[in-house]
């Protein structure tokens, strides 16, 4: 299995949900102008059977132009149609070209390309946080508007802000847009959001509309979610600073919260997108294959208690990493893989690990190179206590 | 790859499709129209004659007929048309994994103070490329703070390394002659690999030992004579030096500066002998042999130096040379990495996810039961290549177990290495034979050793 096949499936599932939206709603519209022209035609035919007199031309050519109008309408709105699906067709051929160029024999497009992928993950991750003027400027620094899903966030961001002003229209347009979508996955988002316009108009003592608003959009929801609707409509009965447990929370201001994060989770739903961005999973899988275990002896861990010990290059060594890591597990080794410290070559049959009195173990090729230039004379690096060569023993690790 | 041609393949077909579709319609629909608009006007010129009226009823007739069936199968073929998207989605299922979450732990980076580490590395990661604006947003947004003076080194960083670039070496000579100091003082190893390695630079030069006599030495060495502490710091210091090489940046830098005036012709020679003069003298103890070299060059300014025994020196990697020792000593100074410690991790994520995905998969058939569970410890070892790993690893081969504190390798007198538990576990009584050899010995002469 390739990375590529491991991470990429939001890159190109997001714009095949675009398409088959597209796909669905051009349906739809070809479905309704075609019977419309259908009924002009229909209508047609009955005047020519039944009228005899024929001669009423007039009458004929605006019958005629009105099926004219209907097929110029159906002509401009199945161009539209197809032209939005081949468009997004097209988007989802830019990524996988993009995607191809990870195979690519030459190097440097090979590098290009990773670091455009951390780019890409990068912009998800933001959006994902809500930092949207930050994906907008790495987007467009990078390049990458077509090949991340910021269109689908910008989307649901500003369904987010509304939520957080407390209207619930936008969010409610978006649970009509893709309502059959939300209805095959068991959403309870519209039912949520009518629930706390209910709440709302409870709190602002409206309770007559309260009531109507319930008899009109919640009741329909009554033979699936019969408890629930109880619960709310007891509150018609509390005053609004209820002390009482499953009433007062349903009060409280951060039931919205609750909304936007539903809503947030609905969204990714929609699309298939997982509910961790791909730069987290990632992120946390690589510090799991770097991180060697807590500190046993100095200077061989990642959680050496002398900072000077750590490798500036290994990204766990480094604090901020470091503090992230904590909670995620190390890296399994069943085969000793060993390095010298002094020339960072593998210890092996041709780098022979060699044991100093002191107990630390170099590399043979560090030693002997150290030992020529001082007559015989060695230093170990770590403890700086001096040796000769011939001190240095080796060892056998199997 | 395969997966991706799969899904190309697919796609490849929707777009065709629909292509053909908007052609034959376009046509079709445009041909009609203009059919009926013809009949309709037709029909206004001549509505006093009944009889040239009569044959076009006919007509009309078919059109219509046409018409209707046209648009029925327009709306017809694009519903067929679903089969091939939504291939497009099973293709992409089948060859993508969607699930690729599974393998980590929810909720990890997503603690306040994860968050915040996590941005600030970001913002280093992006200081470090050089998009400042990017990472000065990011913090606006987030609400990250960082040390005021954070970005300032990694500006002045991108900015000499730009100017680098441009072959102007005059920000960067100025930056080596401010840290001369410092640069000096750097150790490192004569090895190109090393900057995987931590240095023995990090560490202070200490008092060294007095050497002990100690059974690995096995009698071969003269004991050597008492001398005074300060005498085995110089001797340590020597050591080091001789081993450790500092930082030929200003040097190189100066010697790039000397060859691009040389290079410029005869008529510049004054100049690059002023600049020798000038700049060559302090470093004449430590590159007197690169020095003779380029005043050698002198000699051949006339016919050009291209044609000389020199020109392989002037030859355009040198630049980059220099670029490579620049950042590196940057980096070093700045107690940094060589590369972008996010770039490594990601890629090392990126390897590491299809090894975890496969086990997780095979785990969850076998219901071996949750990939995390009870274990610190990734079920798998995961095969990076050496350029990621940093620090040595030392796996009992006895017992298939990572060494840890309680449980450090340990040899054997006669150089075999197996773990601590290994060890008391092969020795009951106080003769232990060596699983690997025949030698035999008491378990309290193992000694404690270090990678």
């Amino acid at each position: 299995m390739s990375d590529l096949k491991s991470l990429e499936h939001p890159t190109l599932k997001v714009p095949y949900e675009v398409l088959n939206k597209k796909f669905r709603t051009t349906q739809k519209i070809l479905d309704r102008e075609v019977s419309h022209f259908q009924n002009a035609v229909q209508e047609f035919e009955r005047n020519m059977s039944s009228d005899v007199d024929m001669t009423d031309t007039s009458h004929i050519s605006s019958l005629l132009s009105g099926m004219v109008e209907k097929l110029k309408v159906l002509k401009r709105k199945a161009d539209e149609g197809i032209n939005d699906e081949l468009q997004a067709g097209m988007v989802c051929k830019k990524r996988l070209e993009h995607l191809k160029e990870h195979s690519s024999p030459c190097e440097a497009i090979v590098q290009n390309w990773r670091r455009r992928r951390l780019d890409r993950m990068l912009v998800e991750y933001f959006l994902r946080c809500g930092y949207y003027n930050s994906a907008n400027k790495l987007a467009n620094y990078s390049d990458l508007n077509d090949l991340t899903n910021i269109d689908l966030f910008m989307i649901s961001k500003e369904v987010e802000q509304s939520l957080a002003n407390h209207e619930t229209a936008k969010c409610l347009a978006w649970c009509h847009d893709n309502r059959s979508k939300l209805r095959k996955l068991g959403s309870t988002m519209e039912f949520n959001l009518r629930i706390q316009e209910f709440i709302e108009l409870v709190r602002q003592d409206k309770r007559l509309d309260a009531v109507k608003h319930a008899r009109k959009y919640i009741s329909t929801f009554e033979d699936t979610r019969l408890d629930e609707v109880q619960l709310c409509m007891v509150l018609l009965a509390f005053p609004t600073d209820t002390e009482i447990s499953p009433y007062k929370e349903m009060f409280e201001e951060t039931r919205w919260l609750r909304l936007i994060d539903q809503f947030r989770q609905e969204n990714y739903n929609l699309y298939q997108l997982s509910s961790q961005s791909v730069f987290t999973v990632a992120l946390q899988a690589g510090l799991s294959a770097l991180k060697t275990p807590y500190p046993f002896i100095l200077y061989l861990t990642c959680y050496s208690e002398l900072k000077e010990a750590r490798n500036a290059s290994c990204p766990v060594c480094q604090e901020w990493f470091n503090m992230l890591a904590r909670p995620l597990p190390f890296a399994h080794c069943s085969q000793s893989r060993l390095f010298c410290s002094i020339s960072g070559l593998p210890l092996n049959e041709n780098n022979i690990p060699m044991v100093l009195p002191n107990g630390y173990v170099y590399g043979e090729q560090a030693l002997v190179e150290m030992a020529n230039k001082n007559n015989g004379q060695i230093i170990c690096p770590k403890t700086k206590e001096l040796f000769w060569l011939k001190q240095a023993e080796k060892v056998y690790v199997m | 790859m395969d997966a991706c041609l799969a899904v190309d393949h697919e796609v490849d077909k929707v777009l065709s499709k629909f292509g053909d579709i908007r052609r034959s319609y376009s046509d079709g629909l445009q041909d009609l129209i203009e059919n009926l608009e013809n009949i309709k006007n037709n029909l206004q010129t001549n509505n006093t004659n009944d009889e040239i009226c009569k044959p076009s009823m006919a007509q009309i007739k078919e059109i219509i007929d046409k018409s209707k069936d046209e648009t029925q199968k327009l709306a017809v073929e694009h519903r067929e048309l679903h089969s091939t998207v939504s291939k497009v989605g099973k293709a992409i299922d089948r060859n993508f994994v969607a699930d690729f979450a599974a393998t980590c732990k929810d909720d990890i980076f997503s603690k306040p103070e994860n968050t915040v580490y996590l941005n600030q590395i970001v913002c280093q990661h992006f200081y470090r490329q050089g998009m400042n604006d990017i990472a000065e947003e990011l913090l606006k947004e987030s609400g990250t703070i960082m040390e005021p003076n954070f970005k300032e080194p990694f500006i002045k960083l991108n900015s000499i390394k730009e100017s680098l670039q441009k072959k102007d070496i005059y920000p960067a000579l100025e930056w080596a002659k401010e840290n001369r100091t410092v640069l000096e003082n750097q150790m490192y190893p004569p090895y190109p690999l090393i900057k995987r390695f931590s240095t023995a630079s990090q560490l202070p030069i200490r008092i060294p030992y007095h050497i002990k006599r100690n059974k690995f030495s096995g009698g071969i060495m003269k004991p050597r004579p008492k001398t005074k502490k300060i005498k085995r710091l110089e001797l340590a210091k020597k050591i080091l030096q001789q081993f450790y090489t500092s930082s030929s940046l200003e040097f190189k830098l100066h010697q790039l500066a000397f060859l691009t005036i040389i290079q410029k012709g005869v008529e510049h020679q004054t100049e690059a002998v002023a600049y020798a003069r000038a700049n060559f003298s302090q470093f004449a103890d430590k590159y007197e042999k690169e020095i003779q070299t380029m005043m050698g060059m002198l000699l051949f300014v006339p016919q050009g130096i291209n044609k000389s025994p020199y020109s392989d020196i002037i030859k355009d990697n040198l630049w980059d040379e220099v670029n490579e020792l620049f950042t590196r000593d940057a980096c070093t100074l700045l107690g940094i990495s060589f590369d972008s410690l996010l770039n490594v991790s990601i890629n090392a994520g990126c390897a590491a996810l299809p090894a975890l995905l496969n086990i997780k998969h095979v785990m969850t058939q076998r219901k071996v039961g949750d990939i995390w569970k009870g274990k610190d410890e990734l079920p798998i070892e995961i095969d990076l290549d050496t350029d990621h790993r940093y620090h040595s690893m030392f796996a009992c081969p006895i017992l298939r177990q990572q060494s840890s504190d309680s449980n450090p390798p340990m040899r054997l007198i006669c150089g075999h290495i197996i773990s601590k538990d290994a060890l008391q576990k092969l020795g009951t009584t106080n003769k232990l034979k060596c699983p690997y050899c025949p030698m035999e010995q008491s378990s309290s002469e193992a000694k404690h050793i270090c990678f």
